[in-house]
């Protein structure tokens, strides 16, 4: 019975003619089903492969299933892979043509082939037809006892597969009690770990549903548990040591000993050559000593060298994930590589997408001692290499100049990119030079001396039009020609096609015109009848409120439209440090390469294991003993009011600038535009003091019926604190993490006590005395931040408390956490009066 | 490692799909497909490069080598820096096995590549990805195999990259030093950054379970020892070993011991970031006439000492390319180029010169490196040093 040759029509597997090479395939599959001839095998092999090409290829080859199965009792383990790999591509779809299947897959998990064992438990378990699971049952249970550690290994992954077919025939069959035997008991250490991953999910699945799950799923957190785990880190292959990291940087030891403990046993994988390791190690090390200033601080130091050469070794897709790594760790201590910056700096051939990032880096490392050489190389940016880096270079070079203090170098360079007369970068440029100004209004004279000579039709982007013009309208004092050009602008209004342009122009054109009305009066009456009759509501609705604000007064209108600005402190942070908490919570991660946290990106049922929920993320105590930097964020990043002002502006702006940058790859303020001419009509003469009240009213107005008002407070019925609580710092943390925030309260201290806050040192002291205790505290002035923690007196529920001061704008925040929500109103009351007390006592 | 992977798609170059494993079936290969096609025709776009993109609910992670994507998908919060050194990996065992990856290499041998996808992750989460190991089970030639497949013995092994009953007829160890010198110098002819990684590279072909132990010229290690330092010695900044390497003894002592996997791998890597004189110094001036005439003056300057020579030293200016052996070199052409109308920002992108070089020499020594094994036979190792240019750039003036 000699095999038939190879089919006449020499089929070529990138072009199949189709069924009728199907079904010759069927045919001389039958033939061999039976054969015991010698080399049959091999013709087996041949006609199998074709088959699994035909797959691949995306042809139809499920006909011939059955004589599949039929060819497949043999002892050849090619053949075995390739006929389970087959039925596994069919099986999903045609249900019962995996019933025929099972019967074989079954017999396979009893061969005396280890092998054969493994693979066909493996395939049993990535059927994934519902109505087979309970042939699934056996094999796992045999397989999980198997003496071969390889179908051990696929048995702790199968009962996964299993879970997620069917969730109660997998807890019926008692499976995650076997998993947890075996990952504390075998020898093995990819069986440890595959029980390991498959528990996390298992338990953080079922946790919603179950009590006892969601303590299983806190045991995997167990000291006996992590110890067993961090003793055996050694034996587990790269990927591995990767889970069980992670899973130790949920761990919160009881005590500093232990963490150093952990943390020298650790010390070695920062070594290690794969950089997936070696970030999972520096995740434990900096969450385990969150609560240890100083410990981590000498943390940083330890990771730098590390992560400097992560990033400069190995492929630029690892490169990118350091990257983004480093870039939410120098958000967060801005010190650490500071000195370092030269690894910034980009190499010709890198790709964009690194480059982007060094640029971040850059502008994040920059301070009073590196900036000129940052400063310098990335002129050199905007002067040697592509446009879409270019234009990343002169954003860098603004951010810095935004951040700060000393601009004056800086400026001169971005004068000079306008002098380079390039197209994209005289746009980059303006929308840039346009924020500098909003900011440092000093340096108007020497900007406008320069913008004054560009000529407006070298300039097209929409963005760096609208910056042009804003500074036509703002300075329009002092350019000779601005109400010429803007005239000649408006003249071509219909051939502008950006509603964000036309918007500016009239902005501009009006404040020209409250200015230098008769040079302007013409070009305002056009612009007006244009506006009016645009077609874009937005364009339409100012051009009409215009019309009539002056219509009914023109002192009015100038002090509405061009009142005397302020400049802009800080540009606002557009996230919030809860965000950035979360961000830095899930480190080693795509949420830092997102630079969002996973709730945001992922579906809930999609979230990995000990993902936080929402209810469990607020991990701000996390932050505290990064010290004042973040402290200074978190108060900035509330400062939501784009345009809000403080008088010591150059006071307060100090540690937020880093902030500012966070936002870095999309952050453009102009972005904003649109509403942005909106905003700057309103002024705000004592920011500090009106803000809060003027934010509510507009909430008010928006009907939105935000909690900015405290409801009417429950009587302060006799609440008693117990004035010798105590709780230690690692409980504290826990607890933060656990309980939601029940109140949260903006409020303004009476300007009278400034005195008092400028040396907020002393308040731990004054709470005391009133049984509210300190547990944590940090920052520098003005931004000061605390933790506080009370205890009711008649039964031992308690209270957190995140406090965060800043002394210059007189402002407080309040976070509360109860153990007893019903009651958080009544401590907060109680909270503010002592606090009250401490700044006029 | 926060999440799994749902599938590992192996894509041509215009992004179709050639192969791909579905782990956990909650992806479609066809979205998928669709997503990527479109994500590599936005060529130009630079912003859409980058390999870690979110579309609908799924991260799609992905790295290019030769004219094949290989890509994961995701709907979990992944650890990215896992997965794509991962793909990294998968890339190197399919060298193992294909000499090349490439998409031919991948269609000759889908059976193959199928069932590699199955033994290295198994439900989204990666398993072996040791080369070694994986073909001990999973054999090409499998159609001339005559012993049964064995599950692999370095599963139940202590050392995992290594199994046993490995032999040979000759004994031998070929360790390259090679260390990349990486430096940059502004337009202004300082130098702005420059450092040295270095690499341990070894091939092993040694019978059994043989120790070794590696000396360097390590400065800590000699300091302790009290031996004298005359300059001789080199301060390794950040060292990072394979995972055969026993750390915690190299953190006791500064001793490197090992049981090496078999094969070629990559014993420890290294950064120096000691500030060195430029081994080749390159000035150029480049003058732009007219549109079709270009003038060039370019000064090069080996600096290293006179017992050691440069080979293959190439100088890769903007507009051409020298091949060159040298030692001082000046040279100062003119072109004339055929008269294109040289676009003005083409003009202005103005690329670095870069050099390309090797000299047979490191900073690093290798003092000694023994091999023992319990058999008593006698290893031959061989050790050579090369310093090549890594990112050498000097940009224009």
């Amino acid at each position: 019975m000699a095999p038939p040759a190879q089919s006449q029509r020499s089929p070529s597997p990138s072009q199949p003619s189709g069924k009728g090479e199907v079904s010759d395939l069927k045919m001389q599959l039958r033939q061999l089903a039976g054969s015991r001839a010698p080399g049959t095998d091999d013709t087996k092999r041949e006609l199998f492969k074709k088959v699994i090409s035909y797959m691949t290829i995306g042809i139809d080859v499920s006909s011939v299933f059955s004589e599949m199965v039929m060819c497949s009792a043999t002892s050849d383990i090619v053949l075995k892979k390739m006929c389970y790999l087959y039925v596994g591509n069919y099986a999903k779809h045609n249900p019962d043509l995996a019933l025929l299947t099972i019967n074989f897959l079954q017999r396979d998990c009893k061969d005396e082939d280890p092998m054969i064992r493994g693979l066909a438990l493996r395939s049993l378990c990535s059927l994934g037809v519902a109505n087979l699971v309970e042939y699934l049952v056996g094999p796992l249970g045999n397989g999980l006892k198997d003496g071969n550690s390889y179908v051990r290994m696929v048995a702790a992954v199968g009962v996964l597969k299993l879970y997620h077919i069917s969730a109660s025939t997998c807890v019926d069959a008692d499976f995650p009690a076997l998993l947890k035997h075996l990952m504390l008991k075998d020898k093995d250490a990819q069986v440890v770990a595959n029980c390991l991953t498959s528990l996390q999910e298992i338990w953080t699945l079922e946790a919603s549903k179950s009590e006892e799950a969601a303590r299983e799923r806190e045991a995997l957190l167990s000291k006996p548990v992590i110890y067993y785990f961090l003793n055996r880190i050694k034996e587990f292959n790269e990927w591995a040591q990767c889970i069980v990291l992670e899973l130790v940087s949920k761990y919160v030891p009881s005590d500093s000993d232990e963490i150093f403990d952990i943390m020298n046993l650790l010390e070695d994988r920062l070594q290690h050559a794969n950089g997936a390791v070696v970030l999972a190690s520096i995740k434990v090390f900096l969450h385990m000593t969150l609560s240890m200033t100083d410990v981590h601080q000498q943390v940083y130091e330890r990771i730098k060298a590390p992560l400097l050469t992560l990033v400069s070794s190995g492929s630029p897709e690892q490169s990118y994930a350091v990257l983004s790594h480093l870039h939410l760790l120098v958000m967060r201590a801005p010190f650490i590589f500071s000195s370092d910056y030269k690894h910034f700096y980009c190499q010709y051939n890198e790709p964009f997408y690194v480059k982007k990032l060094k640029l971040e880096m850059l502008t994040a490392v920059a301070n009073e001692s590196n900036t000129y050489e940052i400063v310098t190389e990335l002129c050199e940016y905007v002067a040697n290499v592509d446009i879409p880096m270019a234009r990343e270079s002169i954003r860098a070079v603004g951010k810095i100049a935004l951040q700060q203090y000393d601009v004056n170098a800086i400026v001169d360079r971005l004068l000079q990119f306008l002098e380079m007369e390039k197209e994209h970068v005289t746009a980059e440029t303006l929308v840039l030079v346009k924020d500098l100004l909003r900011k440092y209004p000093q340096w108007s004279h020497d900007c406008i001396a320069v913008v004054g000579n560009i000529s407006s039709k070298n300039v097209q982007e929409p963005k760096a039009k609208a910056a042009l013009i804003w500074m036509l309208g703002e300075y329009a004092q002092d350019m000779q020609d601005s109400p010429y050009i803007l005239e000649n602008l408006i003249e071509n209004w219909d051939e502008e096609h950006s509603a964000e342009v036309r918007l500016h122009l009239l902005t501009a054109v009006m404040k020209c015109f409250l200015r230098r009305p008769p040079e302007t009066k013409k070009a305002l009456g056009a612009a007006l009848a244009a506006g009016i009759a645009d077609f874009h509501q937005d364009v339409h609705d100012r051009a009409l409120f215009y019309y009539r604000l002056l219509q009914h007064d023109v002192t009015v209108a100038e002090s509405i439209v061009n009142p005397p600005k302020q400049a802009v402190s800080v540009f606002a942070d557009t996230q919030s440090s809860e965000i950035k908490d979360r961000i830095f919570d899930e480190f080693n991660s795509l949420s830092v390469v997102y630079q969002k946290p996973s709730y945001m990106f992922t579906d809930k049922e999609y979230r990995g294991p000990f993902a936080f929920s929402e209810e469990l993320g607020n991990l701000s105590i996390g932050t505290e003993p990064a010290d004042n930097v973040v402290a200074a964020q978190v108060v900035e990043a509330n400062d939501k009011d784009l345009l809000l002002s403080t008088s010591e502006k150059e006071e307060s702006q100090g540690y937020g600038n880093n902030g500012s940058a966070y936002s870095a790859p999309s952050y453009n303020a102009s972005t904003t535009g649109a509403s942005q001419g909106q905003l700057d009509l309103v002024s705000l003469d004592q920011p500090s003091t009106v803000h809060p009240t003027a934010s509510f009213a507009i909430d008010e107005l928006l009907g939105l019926g935000m909690p900015a008002a405290p409801s009417p407070a429950p009587l302060p019925s006799a609440l008693l604190l117990n004035a010798k609580a105590t709780i230690d710092p690692n409980a504290f943390q826990q607890k933060w993490r656990q309980l939601p925030v029940s109140l949260s309260q903006d409020i303004s201290i009476d300007p009278r006590g400034v005195a008092a806050m400028t040396n907020p040192q002393a308040l731990p002291q004054h709470m005391q005395g009133h049984s509210i205790h300190c547990i944590a505290s940090g920052g520098q002035a003005p931004n000061f931040k605390f933790f506080f923690f009370a205890q009711k007196a008649e039964d031992s529920s308690v209270y957190l408390v995140e406090c965060i001061i800043n002394s210059s704008s007189c402002k407080v925040q309040l976070k509360i956490k109860a153990d007893d929500q019903s009651t958080s109103e009544a401590f907060s009351e109680l909270f503010q009066s002592a606090l009250s007390k401490f700044v006029l006592p | 490692m926060a999440g799994a992977a749902s599938a590992l798609f192996l894509l041509d170059i215009k992004g179709r799909v050639l192969v791909w494993r579905d782990y956990r079936g909650d992806v479609s290969a066809i979205q998928a497909e669709r997503f990527f096609t479109k994500l590599i025709e936005k060529e130009g776009d630079p912003e859409s490069q980058d390999p870690v993109v979110y579309d609908n609910g799924i991260t799609y992670m992905f790295i290019q080598h030769n004219n094949v994507y290989l890509m994961t998908a995701s709907r979990q919060n992944c650890n990215a820096a896992s997965l794509l050194l991962f793909l990294h990996r998968v890339v190197d065992v399919f060298k193992h096995y294909f000499e090349e990856l490439e998409e031919e290499s991948l269609r000759d041998n889908f059976v193959v590549v199928y069932e590699l996808l199955d033994e290295i992750m198994d439900f989204g989460y990666p398993q072996y990805t040791e080369a070694k190991i994986l073909s001990e089970f999973i054999k090409t030639d499998a159609y001339r195999m005559e012993v049964a497949q064995r599950p692999p013995m370095a599963v139940t092994n202590a050392v995992s990259w290594r199994s046993e009953g490995i032999r040979y007829k000759k004994n031998e160890v070929f360790l390259d030093v090679v260390e990349s010198v990486n430096i940059l110098v502004n337009s202004n002819g300082q130098i702005i950054r420059s450092d040295v990684v270095g690499a341990l590279k070894m091939r092993t072909y040694l019978s059994g379970m043989p120790e070794c132990k590696l000396g360097l010229n390590d400065r800590v290690l000699l300091e302790a020892q009290g031996r004298a330092t005359k300059g001789k010695a080199i301060d390794l900044d950040d060292i990072k070993f394979h995972q055969c390497v026993r750390l915690a003894r190299f953190e006791n002592d500064r001793t490197i011991s090992f049981i090496p996997p078999d094969g070629s791998f990559d014993l420890m890597t290294y950064r120096l970031s000691t500030q060195v004189k430029p081994l080749i110094w390159v000035e150029a001036q480049i003058e732009r006439h007219s549109r079709s005439r270009i003038e060039i003056m370019i000064k090069a300057r080996s600096q290293f000492k006179e017992r050691s020579t440069a080979t293959n030293v190439e100088i890769e200016l903007p507009v051409l390319m020298l091949p060159i052996q040298m030692f001082e070199y000046m040279l100062r052409a003119e072109f004339r180029l055929p008269s294109i109308q040289s676009d003005e920002s083409a003009a202005e992108r103005k690329a670095p010169v870069r050099v390309k070089f090797e000299i047979p020499f490191s900073g690093i020594q290798v003092r000694y490196l023994k091999i023992i094994e319990k058999s008593g036979y006698q290893a031959l190792p061989w050790v050579r040093y090369i310093t090549m240019a890594g990112e050498y750039e000097l940009r224009l003036m």
